[in-house]
């Protein structure tokens, strides 16, 4: 079985924020919200580095781990959604997300934050596929459609990959393999180097 | 009688709509990790394998270095 991943190549995301806009324009994302980032890592430095960061669509899902009314549902191919009916707008999927990517829409006093947003790999919600109210709520139903999310699909240097993982694993090697290494902006070598 | 009966009634009915006191009996018992929510056709398992050779082909065609 297929499972679901995004991978964003950082030699190749040339920040152009391609991706964003595809997914707040394909989606309807609403104000204040998105769904996709792209981070830049050691800015203005040679050599920087970006990736486009959105939900992972985690095996064991931290954010799914903390609702206290579980609302959220990992489909067979392992894209993690969840049901805004059922969304109490508490926010510990955000503090448990280490990718923030549950958003909330509103920033009203007592801290009302609205049904939580994320990514949905353009796989929309609950309901029927492709509904107007499934689209209102989540946004387009690529999926449904056999199409993969805009996002990757937009990605005119094809940085951002999006499909299943062993095929995206397969590319993403075969570019490593190519290249003789992978950048060490961050891993072990950024992480545990010595100071000085 | 009939004016007081009435009243009665008219004040018994603004006090029950005014205090809106009425519960839905519908209610989502929690339990834990597990989803209660509304199904979603994708989650059916026979459209998943015909979906993932689709999404494959699609990704090919799409995404795969040239």
């Amino acid at each position: 079985m297929a499972r679901m991943k995004f991978l964003c190549d950082a030699e190749r995301c040339i920040e152009c924020n391609g991706c964003v806009v595809a997914c707040k324009n394909e989606n309807e994302v609403p104000w204040g919200v998105n769904r996709r980032r792209v981070v830049v890592l050691d800015d203005g430095v040679p050599g920087e580095k970006s990736i486009s960061v959105a939900c992972m669509h985690c095996t064991d899902a931290p954010c799914a781990a903390v609702c206290p009314v579980d609302c959220f549902y990992t489909t067979d191919d392992g894209i993690v959604l969840h049901d805004k009916d059922l969304c109490i707008g508490c926010g510990y999927c955000f503090y448990a997300c280490p990718f923030g990517a549950p958003q909330y829409p509103q920033k009203e006093a007592f801290g009302v934050r609205g049904k939580m947003d994320k990514c949905t790999f353009c796989a929309g919600g609950p309901g029927e596929n492709n509904s107007d109210e499934e689209y209102t709520k989540y946004g387009r139903n690529r999926i449904a459609e056999g199409k993969l999310p805009l996002c990757a699909e937009f990605c005119a240097t094809k940085a951002l990959l999006g499909g299943d993982g062993d095929m995206v694993a397969d590319i993403y090697r075969q570019r490593v393999l190519k290249r003789g290494g992978r950048p060490q902006t961050w891993g072990w070598e950024t992480a545990y180097k010595k100071a000085g | 009688m009939n004016r007081r009966g009435a009243l009665t009634i008219a004040a018994l009915a603004g006090t029950s709509i005014l205090t809106g006191c009425w519960e839905s009996a519908d209610v989502t018992v929690h339990e834990q990790g597990k989803y209660k929510g509304r199904g979603d056709p994708l989650l059916d398992a026979k459209s998943t394998a015909e979906r993932e050779a689709v999404l494959q082909k699609r990704f090919q065609l799409v995404q795969a270095d040239r």
